[in-house]
């Protein structure tokens, strides 16, 4: 049980790690493109002006207007008159920023602007990239036991057999994770973005959650939106959790194909489960492994596989 | 299981890790188990080679049929938003005729209606800045390829999306089925840059055998090869590429690189996005690039997760260490002290049984009645015979076991002479 309390505090410390290494970016993105972005919203602002103060519109001039326009819009800069006042890098949308980059989503709705922000950019994606994955997986591993472990240890001593169990657990899973990471997300936001419909609620929780981040759709980016700090921190936090589900739900799947074999015989490498205890070379166990598997060449026979309770080493 | 699992989860994501023997744990190696280490990798490379020479043909495959897909996807893309696309250049081209024709003092409500469209216009992908006669179209097949490219492989730049509902729809469910399936793509990619990579990492091995340099220092030396090289063919060489055709500044294409090959993908900087004349094989060249490079990058991700997780450990066994080093001095003195206090507590009993007995036996001689027994209170001294404690007192156990025995049936306030029932011991 002491190894459990260490584990957790393990936990709980990487993630209070994460939590100041986010905010320690958003910390150093806002006092870089603070500056930046208040320069370019009075540049538009003087060029509005003396847009205004001519009598008579040419296409030229027309033309240099939108020109500017689009490259302020690229940047989340706008010019409408009813747009509020809410600058893209105050703490909190700097620190949605930086969870965009290290979940490596990159919705791009902000970008750094100037030559220093982008540089810290690319430093600060090359070392948060791998230490998100890590959390994130260490998140995963504890999480599968109460999740995935415990219910499939149930149903199979409830009577099922044991694949038919990890099967119908899986697609339990999936359900759930659909209900409460999708469409329950996605009717919240379309109640609270005004112009989104259910539809494009899920096909933003779907495109931010598989990490793709087209941007199209952000939310909290409208103008005068009420709550915005506390609405863009609880989107953060869906995105960490529903990323932790995705992974649960791989890790899962995986574990099932090399159950039924799947693996094997698309010969990809298997679920790797807790080498770090042992500390093996993983080249030297998955060449025995390849070369044992060839010779039993029946990997969809049931009796060949270990059960799936025998994964759980941990 | 205090350990976190180090699989890179991108590479879960993709269902694999790729494969790089020469990449792993640089620094646990102790020289004792070099030899065998040796022979263990030597041993695993040729039977990795055995794996891999089957898996070269199921890797084409697979990339056939990712091509495939990609090809399907984008007919599919254009055919939903290419009508679309022109609908809102024509309204867009049309609210800009009619501000042209006013040529009047322009009102700030018709200015802002314009910068709505534009901004609009903008979000649909249409640019309507410069001429929109020759403007090409951000739907054309080979345009629809590169977006149903980084779709799939979750960079997802932006600069283009569905608009459609059909569109998105699509997209989603294209996405599903295409994200895993790039996966096995990207591992099986990942475990052939591995395999030429290795291979040419034990020639290097063998030359510096001749040396007589320390296997650690080869791994590392490896290593750094592995990422220099790799930086200068997927990161160098690309960028300089980009600046050159794409017109950005050194930094803009290196920031392109490092956010495009992390999957990151914010869609400010494009390659193949501006108005610029391109070859016909640029975005194809271009989409090839990203793949072995997110392969590449895979690797390299996977590599910081693994020192981070050696750096982890390391920093647990030494907190481990010092945890255990606190402990035994703990137990030792604790052992000390419940040493001192019984031998302290056996003396007093000892004087006192003798001032009892005096005083018995002056009583039986005075003639006087035997007052009543003053025992010492009971008192069980609890020793915890833990397994670490038990083998660190195992030295002190020897001297003291009959007498600490002994010591505890007195301590327990028993009269051996009285023939109390011992109901307890130790």
């Amino acid at each position: 049980m002491h190894s459990v309390g260490r584990s957790w505090l393990l936990i709980t410390g990487f993630i209070l790690f994460y939590v100041i290494y986010l905010l320690f970016g958003a910390l150093v993105f806002s006092s870089i493109e603070r500056p930046m972005e208040d320069k370019m919203r009075n540049e538009l602002e003087a060029l509005k002006q003396e847009f205004l103060n001519l009598s008579c519109v040419n296409d030229a001039a027309l033309e240099r207007f939108m020109v500017k326009v689009l490259a302020a819009n690229k940047y989340g800069v706008s010019v409408l008159r009813n747009s509020s006042t809410n600058s893209n890098w105050d703490l909190i949308s700097s620190m949605f920023f930086a969870n965009t980059l290290v979940t490596t989503v990159g919705y791009g709705h902000t970008t750094p602007l100037s030559d220093t922000g982008k540089a810290f950019s690319i430093l600060y994606a090359l070392i948060g990239v791998p230490f998100t994955m890590l959390v994130l997986t260490a998140c995963v591993q504890r999480i599968m036991f109460p999740l995935v472990l415990a219910p499939v240890g149930l149903l199979q001593r409830s009577g099922l057999e044991p694949r038919l169990a990890t099967i119908v657990h899986f697609l339990l899973l999936l359900v759930l994770v659909v209900l409460c990471f999708f469409v329950a997300p996605a009717a919240v936001f379309s109640k609270l973005e005004v112009s989104w419909s259910f539809l494009d609620g899920i096909y933003f929780c779907f495109i931010s959650l598989c990490t793709i981040g087209l941007g199209d759709f952000v939310p909290g980016t409208q103008p005068r939106q009420p709550y915005r700090p506390l609405y863009q921190v609880s989107v953060m936090v869906y995105l960490f959790v529903g990323l932790m589900m995705m992974f649960l739900l791989l890790r899962t799947f995986h574990k099932i194909a090399d159950l039924h074999g799947l693996t094997t015989f698309l010969q990809l490498p298997r679920c790797e489960e807790s080498d770090m205890e042992e500390d093996r070379e993983p080249m030297v166990e998955d060449g025995h492994k390849d070369l044992t598997e060839k010779k039993a060449i029946k990997p969809l026979e049931p009796g060949s596989q270990p059960s799936y309770n025998t994964m759980n080493t941990g | 299981m205090a350990a976190p699992d180090l699989l890179d989860p991108k590479s879960a994501t993709h269902n694999t890790k790729p494969r790089l023997s020469f990449s792993t744990k640089p620094i646990t190696l102790t020289p004792r188990e070099e030899s065998e280490v040796r022979e263990k990798t030597e041993k695993s490379r040729f039977l990795k080679v055995v794996a891999t020479v089957m898996k070269w043909k199921t890797v084409t495959a697979i990339f056939l049929l990712v091509v495939l897909y990609l090809v399907m996807g984008a007919a599919v893309f254009r055919s939903l938003e290419q009508p679309h696309e022109s609908a809102q250049r024509l309204a867009i081209l049309t609210q800009k005729l009619e501000f042209l024709s006013t040529h009047s003092c322009v009102n700030q409500s018709q200015l802002e209606e314009l910068v709505k469209q534009v901004v609009s216009a903008i979000r649909s992908g249409v640019n309507p800045a410069g001429t929109l006669t020759n403007h090409s179209s951000l739907w054309d097949l080979g345009s629809a390829f590169f977006f149903a490219g980084t779709v799939i492989t979750t960079i997802g730049f932006g600069n283009t999306s569905p608009h459609t509902e059909g569109g998105r729809i699509f997209c989603i469910i294209y996405a599903l089925l295409g994200i895993p399936l790039f996966g096995f793509l990207l591992a099986g990619v990942g475990d052939q840059l591995g395999t030429i990579f290795g291979k040419g990492i034990a020639r290097v091995e063998k030359m510096f055998v001749h040396w007589d340099i320390s296997q650690t220092k080869i791994r590392v030396i490896s290593t750094l090869l592995f990422v220099l090289f790799g930086c200068l063919l997927f990161v160098a060489l690309p960028a300089a590429i980009f600046k050159h055709i794409e017109g950005w500044s050194a930094l803009e294409s290196l920031y392109f690189v490092v956010i495009t090959l992390t999957t990151i993908g914010f869609g400010d900087f494009v390659a193949g996005g501006s108005e610029i004349e391109y070859l016909d094989y640029y975005k194809p060249v271009v989409w090839f690039w990203i793949l072995v490079g997110l392969a590449y990058f895979a690797a390299i991700l996977s590599m910081i997760g693994d020192w981070l997780r050696v750096i982890s450990k390391k920093t647990k066994e030494e907190v481990g260490e010092i945890r255990a080093h606190a402990a035994e001095w703990t137990a030792n003195v604790s052992a000390e002290f419940k040493e001192t206090r019984r031998r302290v507590s056996v003396d007093i009993y000892d004087k006192f049984q003798r001032a009892t007995s005096i005083k018995r036996k002056l009583s039986t001689d005075l003639g006087f009645n035997p007052g009543p027994e003053l025992t010492l209170p009971r008192r069980t001294v609890s020793v915890n015979f833990n397994d670490e404690r038990s083998e660190r007192e195992a030295g002190l156990q020897g001297l003291t076991t009959p007498l600490a025995r002994n010591g505890s049936l007195f301590m327990n306030g028993l009269d051996p002479e009285r023939g109390d029932i011992i109901d307890h011991f130790k």
